[in-house]
């Protein structure tokens, strides 16, 4: 089983074969985990919403239509984030204090790695989509063209995106260095 | 040639030889001119480094747990859709078989004595009462705090909830590390407020509670009813010089208006 491809697999998945699925949360659940973190920099916010990927690919299985699997899950990812995030917004107004706010802080400082640390806080400093296409480009090392599947976009404009939000952020990276 | 503009753009590029050789060559030589350039370059090149070293967290072995559990229920689930009956096509003997079925369950229950019928339906409500029972006070106990809060909401099934039920609300309310959770316990328990468990609860949280949003709901829950033993915390809660100014504000006119 291991050496069928992701595609193969989810096709007999949709098909079925329910415990195939194991195989792909192997192959998948670390890097989706590690996609939420970066997004969120909060690791049980992370497990939730990475959970909550696979139930949704095994919930929709059968609308799987032999496409990419990688950018399937992925575009899965963004859209579980898109709704985790709207909602936090709108908590946000209710509540004067954010939980979320304070995990990160707890994780910066857990950290010893002071280049680590520096770079996370740059990070949060990028709006979401310059910080999304970071992660997936540099952390996730997914290829232009398969983000521009994912994102709705086209390869040279995310060429182009990427490189601009890498640039924000080498300049906020070593202002923050240097104060 | 190529200006800075177009050398800053092709920097990352550069760093990880993906350029033409020409174009290498020329922004080599570029680099040792323009100090503007050289400089991008090398913050660049540490950037990128430093965005490689990054490490690879590891989820906790939860998401696996919680990942087999989805996985066995659906399977579960798609089980009962498999060995559902196939279609026949034969519908009036379909339709006469369904009105057979009806019509003797129809006689028999006319001939059953009502009262044994009565008490089977109520064995079978308390049997899933039971049922939810469980699942919401697991779901309360869970590591996520999404899934606690999914437990607290679980209230809404029950129109008289079970002392056990109750007890582990009030426990949520007061103990729970997650402010979402305690407020959405705050929240469901308000309309048990009459019972004297819950009454007793609302008046702890009042004095441990650190939380304005949550201080503000058991503040005003209390008022509802009137609660005389609500009086000293709250006078304890204006004296402390953490409490918010708004909460301060709030207690003093439901000192002088209400109770």
């Amino acid at each position: 089983m291991s050496q069928l491809t992701d595609e193969e697999l989810m096709q007999r998945v949709s098909q079925g074969e329910l415990d195939l699925m194991t195989v792909l949360f192997d192959r998948y659940h670390v890097r989706i985990f590690n996609f939420f973190n970066k997004m969120v920099q909060n690791k049980m916010v992370s497990e939730d919403l990475t959970q909550d990927v696979f139930v949704k690919i095994l919930k929709y299985r059968t609308s799987y239509k032999s496409g990419n699997f990688a950018s399937w899950i992925f575009t899965t990812a963004r859209n579980i984030f898109s709704t985790y995030y709207q909602k936090l917004k709108k908590d946000r107004e209710k509540f004067t204090e954010s939980e979320h706010l304070k995990h990160t802080e707890d994780v910066v400082s857990e950290s010893n790695q002071e280049e680590l640390n520096h770079l996370q806080k740059a990070l949060s400093y990028l709006n979401h989509s310059d910080r999304e296409l970071i992660i997936m480009n540099r952390f996730q090392e997914i290829k232009y063209e398969q983000i521009a599947e994912i994102t709705g976009s086209n390869e040279n404009a995310v060429k182009v995106k990427t490189h601009r939000a890498l640039k924000k952020l080498k300049d906020i990276y070593f202002k923050t260095v240097a104060d | 040639m190529m200006d800075c503009k177009i050398i800053k753009d092709r920097l990352v590029n550069f760093i990880e030889n993906k350029v033409s050789q020409e174009q290498y060559v020329e922004i080599n030589k570029h680099l040792e001119t323009c100090d503007s350039c050289k400089s991008d370059f090398i913050e660049m090149k540490e950037l990128l480094g430093v965005l490689s070293s990054e490490p690879v967290e590891l989820p906790s072995e939860n998401l696996r747990k919680n990942f087999e559990q989805v996985l066995y229920q659906e399977k579960q689930q798609s089980r009962v859709v498999r060995f559902a009956p196939p279609f026949t096509s034969n519908k009036f003997l379909k339709y006469a078989a369904g009105f057979a079925l009806l019509l003797s369950t129809f006689l028999f229950g006319r001939y059953q004595q009502t009262q044994k019928f009565d008490e089977r339906v109520s064995e079978l409500r308390s049997e899933n009462l039971s049922n939810k029972q469980a699942v919401m006070l697991a779901l309360m106990e869970n590591e996520s705090a999404s899934k606690r809060i999914q437990g607290v909401q679980y209230i809404e099934e029950f129109s008289n909830p079970d002392p056990e039920i109750v007890k582990a609300l009030v426990k949520r309310m007061l103990y729970d590390e997650n402010t979402n959770v305690r407020l959405t316990a705050v929240n469901a328990l308000e309309a048990f407020i009459s019972s004297e468990a819950v009454k007793d609860g609302f008046i702890k949280a009042l004095e441990t509670e650190k939380d304005p949003a949550i201080q503000i709901s058991i503040i005003k829950s209390l008022v509802k009813i009137q609660e005389k033993k609500a009086l000293k915390p709250m006078q304890k809660l204006l004296e402390q010089d953490e409490t918010q100014s708004f909460i301060k504000d709030e207690i003093k006119t439901v000192l002088t208006n209400n109770i």
